[in-house]
């Protein structure tokens, strides 16, 4: 796998290997999408996010054509492939198991051994690959997982939320492997995070799925950092908001100090101990913000000066 | 317990010295369960497939007349196959009345039901991750039904061993339509009634017990087969499931 190949200032872009225009899909009279608008390109990882319930695995059904669309229309060039969110296997080997898949995608039995060898060392299984697949741990049968739908090379490639139900340690792992082999210049590729650190190591671009609608699309600087809405800020992690004149400033824990020579002032409302100290929610004119301060961190109840170092800022009327 | 004794020595005996009658007699069990079975697995395991795994109308409907058939009373089969086979009858044709053929064909519709509900319950128990992944990755309907298959094998084994079992041991429907002819329709279970209705409980309870043997045998073969299948193996290489 080599590194996107990028088309010249001025050229025109290729056709998306994936395009989704106006998607409507609906579950009785509720509609689970709403116009959904959505170009894959060919060397492109777009992450997605989206809170439980907006859509994203409606959106990947509808593409695979196992949920049946109400409306718009889904052009594929090439063919689609999709890992699900549970790494389930059959009842063999690690190898046979990815080998099945490849019998599935239609791969002739002389390559498939090849191939499935290298996708497992791509992922670093291929020391398990005569294992029994349902005695791997949780983080090795996700990498056998991953391995198995990258050794099809599809032209579209979803994945469904590749690191859910994984410890930490073994998420961080996964994480940056995956980073490591998922651009492929031929290949289009969407997977559904939920961290924000996850969309910043995989994407080169970020959709924001909120209820049913795309509410942002991006570089992740852009969306991740200047988010296009107050809905859209929350659910990325501005959590803090402080109402300034007709403006509201959006702030995450990261951007809000403790500091006695700050300009805002707050009380502390609640104190709940973190891995990295204690996470401080301030009441303060005009809002609520937090903070993250080091042990043991002030009292509940009381006053401190604070500063706040960035954030965004949207009209008070803005969705 | 002296009856049980003598009938086992008897049994030793019959072993021992036959003149090719109990060799016939098991030879017709054995034909009689064997093809009844594979009859009742060919078109029973499809049919298993299709009401576990598919989404159609009706389905539920198939599904609770499949159970119903495991209730079915091999007398009522045996006549109703009887009366078919009647010259003059719809099936009359075929002349299987009172013959082996006959006997298959009553014993394949009691095995059918069997095979074909214990399929649908082993199937539908798979992973449905699995056969959603599967598709995912470009599987046909006919790859995910195979897949299914080979990982509710042990399951559909254990149907297949059960089909055996009534099929060797029936006797209702064997007696209605093979007519229990000493010499050719006769089966190990048919051949404990008339020995019984004739007062020979020495020979009855031998034949039984050679019965029970067949049983103990076929079925722990078949065990044997289905036990292999259970690990994360590539299974038995009798067994063996090779996509295509």
């Amino acid at each position: 796998m080599s590194a996107p190949a990028r088309p010249p200032a001025g050229a025109v872009a290729p056709a998306p290997a994936l395009a989704v225009r106006g998607l409507t899909v609906r579950r009785g009279r509720l509609e689970v999408l709403r116009g959904i608008d959505l170009e894959l390109r060919r060397g492109e990882v777009t992450v997605l996010l989206g809170p439980n319930g907006a859509g994203k695995s409606t959106l990947f059904g509808a593409v695979m054509g196992s949920i049946e669309p109400a409306g718009g229309r889904i052009e594929v060039e090439g063919r689609v492939a999709a890992a699900a969110q549970n790494a389930a296997f059959a009842r063999r080997g690690v190898r046979a198991n990815v080998e099945l898949a490849l019998a599935w995608w239609g791969v002739p039995r002389s390559e498939r051994p090849r191939r499935a060898a290298a996708a497992l060392a791509e992922l670093g299984v291929g020391g398990l690959a005569e294992r029994p697949a349902r005695v791997l741990s949780g983080g090795e049968a996700r990498r056998v997982h991953l391995a198995r739908v990258l050794a099809v090379r599809p032209d579209v490639l979803l994945l469904d939320e590749p690191f859910a139900g994984l410890d930490p340690t073994a998420r961080a792992d996964v994480l940056y492997d995956l980073a490591a082999v998922l651009r492929d210049e031929d290949r289009a590729t969407c997977v559904v995070v939920h961290d924000r650190a996850e969309a910043w190591a995989l994407a080169d671009r970020v959709l924001v799925l909120l209820a049913g609608r795309i509410a942002a699309s991006g570089p992740p600087a852009e969306v991740l950092e200047r988010p296009p809405s107050p809905a859209v800020a929350r659910f990325l992690g501005f959590s803090g908001e402080i109402a300034i004149g007709d403006e509201v400033l959006m702030l995450r824990p990261g951007q809000v100090r403790l500091d006695p020579g700050g300009d805002l002032g707050g009380e502390v409302a609640r104190k709940i101990p973190v891995e990295d100290g204690v996470r401080l929610e301030l009441a303060v004119a005009g809002g609520r913000v937090f903070a993250v301060a080091p042990s043991p961190g002030p009292a509940v109840g009381e006053r401190v000066a604070l500063r706040a170092e960035g954030g965004i800022r949207f009209p008070r009327a803005a969705p | 317990m002296h009856f049980i004794w003598e009938g086992l020595q008897q049994a030793v005996h019959m072993i021992l010295h036959d003149n090719g009658e109990l060799r016939h007699i098991l030879w017709v069990t054995l034909h009689v369960g064997v093809v009844a079975t594979v009859v009742a697995a060919v078109v029973g395991i499809p049919l298993g497939l299709l009401f576990g795994l598919g989404s159609f109308r009706g389905r539920r409907i198939g599904v609770a007349l499949l159970n119903a058939g495991l209730g079915l009373p091999p007398v009522v089969v045996g006549l109703i196959v009887a009366l078919l086979l009647f010259r003059g009858a719809p099936l009359g044709g075929l002349e299987w009345i009172y013959t082996v053929e006959g006997m298959i064909l009553a014993q394949a519709i009691l095995a059918l039901p069997l095979v074909a509900a214990f399929t649908a319950t082993a199937v539908g128990a798979v992973a449905p991750a699995l056969l959603d992944q599967a598709r995912a990755l470009g599987a046909s309907r006919r790859q995910v039904y195979g897949l299914a298959l080979r990982e509710a094998r042990v399951g559909v084994l254990g149907a297949l061993i059960a089909a055996f079992g009534s099929a060797v041991s029936e006797v209702g429907a064997v007696v209605l339509v093979g007519g229990n002819i000493h010499g050719q329709t006769q089966t190990l279970a048919s051949a404990v009634l008339t020995e019984v209705a004739a007062g020979e409980y020495g020979t009855a309870i031998a034949i039984g017990i050679i019965l029970l043997g067949l049983i103990v045998v076929c079925g722990g073969m078949l065990t044997a087969i289905q036990q292999h299948g259970t690990g994360d193996d590539e299974g038995a290489p009798w067994f063996r499931w090779r996509a295509s």
